[in-house]
């Protein structure tokens, strides 16, 4: 069963605007993949003017939380990088754990990968700000452009996925293999991390060796060649790639800098 | 339903029957999310359904986690417990009798007219009409649901589910053409139609049309717009100009071994194209600046009185003043019509006593219970209550007063717990803060109305010094006589005088005529500005040096002396600023009949004392 990915576009937000964006992407998504019984909770969102869906059920509203305020604490920690939330739909191949193994194989046959642009501002006087919902920057009563074009980020992003689901539904799993009315999934934050390929659970803060290496080559590159060889870098990089990979975004981001 | 134990076979009739069940949930969805007002089929939501939804026997059973009792048949079909569209199901019932014919979802945007009647609005359930046989159910008619003329429609959203047939011979017309797996079997179609109803669930939660929708039901204003719905299989294409405004969404085309079911829609992308007019709120919002309300026009609600008997719903100045309810404790039972309790409750509380005496002819009106004695017709009478002095409407002809200006004086005097007119005036600001055992009125005037009573049923030895009695009723008759022929004077005089009347209700103006004509009768222009003082202050002292034949009584011989001093303060601006002086009800009938009752005994004891006197200077002798 192939594995299908979904890059979202990437939507700049502000640090108060998280919660409510990852919410309505990741509820979203879900609704979709809920494909038993479920009772659809609208949602109306606070800071802009659109209505998402919710499956309805107090154990994904939770654990959809917790996530977000892991990515939040990571988006504090560090503040000047990219963040990505990846939300993986996967199957239980082996329950029963082996003799050398406990683990779980989780076969994975979706992959959705939620793009945020932190935009960085000064720490307000209040302490863990992102716990307050509410909490109003100064700055956006001058921002309404820039908070109705996410608006429409955001109300573009929902559609893409409404797309994404009706384009491709060969690959999801049939429903009477479908345990409770959710998929099993999974909600990571990633980090680069080209390992095997897959995107890695709870990955270093920092990158690892092979992506810094690949960067600081590409880098190198740009400053001695043109900018049709930087391409020619980049594709050969993504040839080699078993799996797409967080690294990929940030060559791709700099192939269309440079570009 | 094909069953999914392993049934690979395309299912050609269960695969119609799948699609059958798609069209039906997309219009439940669609209407679910626009069609603000719904009405309630006749018959019951279980029979509806039962038509086009066919028993789900091979499905998989929903998760037990979920009850299965509250889920209806519906909702066991792509898993999906939402609410009931009962404008889906009575369009279900008038069928999309093939799915080869498309199902064609307007929803319009229904403006209705500026003129439209907020007091007779009455949301009208249910849908006008069909018009023909292609268009299975329309929502607006000429009047909408509101009765309100419609000047406008406009389609903002049209929703087409299409459904074409292999034999037709069209598959080319997808958007991702034949490169889609096609669903072989009823299983795939099945799990693909959940996730496309899925889709369109959230899809119609984006577009601008649903901000509308959550307008219309959750606002407790009442907009100039209402959104209606059309569901028909052919419709006039929109036109060039339209279609520039409007955007599309496709959803991806859902491939059966038999057909393809297309589904998409054209809506307006700016919700401030489909509403450009401001609603009208309809909250409730308090009128402070009502017509003849204190804040507004403190002075004019005294000449904004009734003349006749008029209902109150006749009169535009019939209705009470809820503000002079607090104050002067009306009573609800009150008939009279005026608007100032100050003249209505006097004819109303007029007690027996003096009614027959000095009654006018429409406190027969008035007090219902009130049998009208014969002497109602007293030419007096015209002289001592000058009726319609106060009514703007007020006309020449001898009509029966609606209500009796100096009545609420003498029934101030016979009332045990009431001040004086005067005493009462001039507290009317600070009466509701006045004890009640203060309220009562000058003995001068209860002495004086108890001989005057007394004249006539007894009550002659009231008063050792009947002259003073008479003078106080001599010229309250003068009064009368003058004031009754304010009566006939126009109503703007009339209105004058009677504004100027609460200042002739002073007791420093009565009292400088006699003890008694001024509490009497309303001041007038012609009427000599005399002082009673002199005459009342020694009817005050006959009074107080009585000593007390009831608790009332002794009261009222206390509140002579305790106000005498306010009497002296009453100017005419604290009248004139007061909302109403008196209001009488039928209770105070009754404590005024106890008032003179008690001067009865008061005589009856006085005539004991000087008996007894003189039987003990007889034995001293």
């Amino acid at each position: 069963m192939n594995c299908e990915v979904c890059q979202l576009n990437e939507l700049e937000v502000e640090h108060f605007e998280i919660r409510e964006v990852l919410r309505c992407i990741l509820h979203t998504i879900l609704f979709h993949r809920a494909l038993g019984l479920v009772r659809p909770k609208d949602v109306d969102l606070e800071l802009f003017e659109i209505t998402y869906v919710q499956c309805g059920d107090v154990e994904v509203e939770r654990k959809i939380d917790e996530k977000i305020d892991q990515f939040i604490d990571r988006v504090e920690k560090h503040p000047k990088k990219k963040n990505q939330i990846c939300l993986s739909f996967y199957e239980v191949k082996n329950k029963q754990a082996t003799w050398f193994t406990n683990k779980v194989e989780h076969l994975y046959w979706e992959q959705w990968y939620i793009n945020l642009n932190v935009m960085q501002h000064p720490k307000t006087p209040s302490g863990k700000s992102h716990h307050s919902k509410l909490v109003v920057d100064p700055g956006v009563e001058a921002g309404g452009a820039r908070r109705a074009a996410l608006e429409a980020s955001l109300r573009d992003v929902l559609f893409q996925i409404i797309k994404f689901v009706n384009e491709k539904k060969d690959h999801v799993p049939s429903i009477p293999n479908l345990e409770g009315f959710l998929f099993p999934y999974e909600i990571t934050i990633s980090r680069f991390c080209i390992q095997d390929g897959y995107v890695q659970e709870d990955a270093p803060d920092t990158s690892s060796i092979d992506a810094q290496l690949i960067i600081i080559a590409l880098k190198f590159t740009l400053l001695l060649s043109p900018c049709r060889e930087v391409k020619y870098v980049a594709l050969c990089l993504k040839v080699n790639m078993i799996k797409p990979t967080v690294c990929k975004l940030e060559l791709y981001s700099i192939v269309e800098t440079e570009g | 339903m094909a069953s999914y134990h392993g049934n690979t076979r395309s299912g050609a009739p269960e695969i119609e029957q799948i699609i059958t069940v798609i069209f039906a949930g997309c219009l439940h969805i669609i209407l679910e999310s626009r069609c603000p007002y719904v009405s309630f089929p006749k018959h019951s939501s279980e029979q509806i359904l039962s038509f086009p939804f066919p028993s789900p026997s091979s499905s998989p059973s929903p998760p037990s986690s979920c009850s299965s009792s509250s889920i209806g048949l519906r909702d066991k079909w792509f898993k999906l417990a939402h609410r009931d569209c009962p404008a889906a199901l009575e369009n279900i019932g008038f069928s999309h009798q093939s799915n080869l014919e498309p199902m064609i979802v307007d929803v319009i945007l229904v403006k209705r007219s500026g003129n439209w009647d907020l007091v007779n609005y009455s949301p009208k359930r249910g849908y006008a009409r069909n018009l023909s046989g292609k268009e299975w159910y329309r929502c607006s008619s000429e009047n909408d649901e509101f009765g309100c003329e419609i000047e406008s429609e406009k389609i903002i959203e049209r929703w087409v589910v299409q459904y074409e047939s292999k034999q037709s011979g069209d598959n080319g017309g997808g958007v991702m053409g034949s490169n889609r797996a096609t669903c072989k079997s009823s299983h795939e179609l099945y799990k693909k139609s959940i996730l496309l109803l899925r889709s369109l669930y959230a899809t119609v939660r984006l577009l601008p049309a649903y901000k509308v929708f959550r307008d219309l039901i959750s606002s407790a204003q009442i907009r100039a717009y209402n959104l209606g719905h059309r569901v028909s299989s052919f419709v006039e294409p929109f036109t060039g100009r339209e279609e520039a405004d409007m955007q599309s969404f496709v959803f991806p085309p859902l491939d059966t071994s038999c057909g393809r079911l297309c589904l998409s829609v054209v809506y307006f992308s700016s919700e401030l194209d489909i509403i450009s007019e401001p609603s009208t709120p309809i909250s409730p919002q308090v009128i402070h600046e009502y017509v003849g309300s204190p804040m507004v026009e403190p002075l004019k609600r005294f000449t904004a009185v009734p003349v006749s008997q008029c209902s109150p719903s006749s009169s535009p100045f019939g209705r009470r003043h809820s503000w002079s309810y607090d104050l002067y404790r009306v009573s609800p039972s009150s008939v009279n019509p005026s608007p100032s309790p100050t003249y209505s409750e006097s004819c109303a509380s007029m007690p027996k006593q003096l009614s027959h005496r000095f009654p006018p002819a429409s406190l027969r009106h008035h007090i219902p219970n009130e049998t009208p004695p014969a002497h109602m017709k007293d030419p007096n009478f015209h002289e001592y209550w000058p009726s319609p002095t106060f009514s703007p409407s007020s006309s020449p002809s001898p009509s029966p007063p609606a209500y009796n200006p100096a009545s609420h004086i003498l029934k101030a005097l016979f009332r045990s717990e009431s001040a004086p007119f005067g005493l009462s005036v001039s507290r009317l600001s600070p009466l509701a803060s006045m004890p009640k055992n203060q309220l009562l009125p000058p003995s001068p005037s209860m002495g004086t109305c108890g001989h005057r009573v007394a004249k006539t049923d007894g009550y002659a030895g009231l008063y050792p010094t009947g002259s003073m009695v008479d003078k106080l009723f001599a010229s309250a008759k003068e009064e009368a006589g003058k004031l009754s022929g304010v009566k006939q004077s126009s109503n703007s005089s009339s209105m004058k005088s009677f504004s100027r009347s609460p200042s002739r209700f002073s007791f420093q103006d009565n009292f400088d005529d006699s003890e008694f004509s001024g509490l009497l009768i309303p001041d007038d222009d012609d009427l000599p500005e005399s002082s009673t003082r002199p005459d009342a202050a020694a009817l005050f002292h006959l009074l107080e040096k009585a000593p007390p034949l009831r608790p009332d009584i002794s009261i009222t011989t206390n509140l002579v002396q305790d106000s005498k001093p306010v009497i002296e303060e009453i100017s005419p601006e604290s009248l004139l600023g007061e909302s109403a002086s008196l209001n009488f009800s039928s209770s105070e009938i009754e404590s005024s009949k106890t008032t003179a009752d008690a001067f009865t005994e008061l005589v009856e004891y006085k005539k004991m004392k000087e008996l007894l006197l003189k039987q003990c200077k007889g034995t001293q002798a």
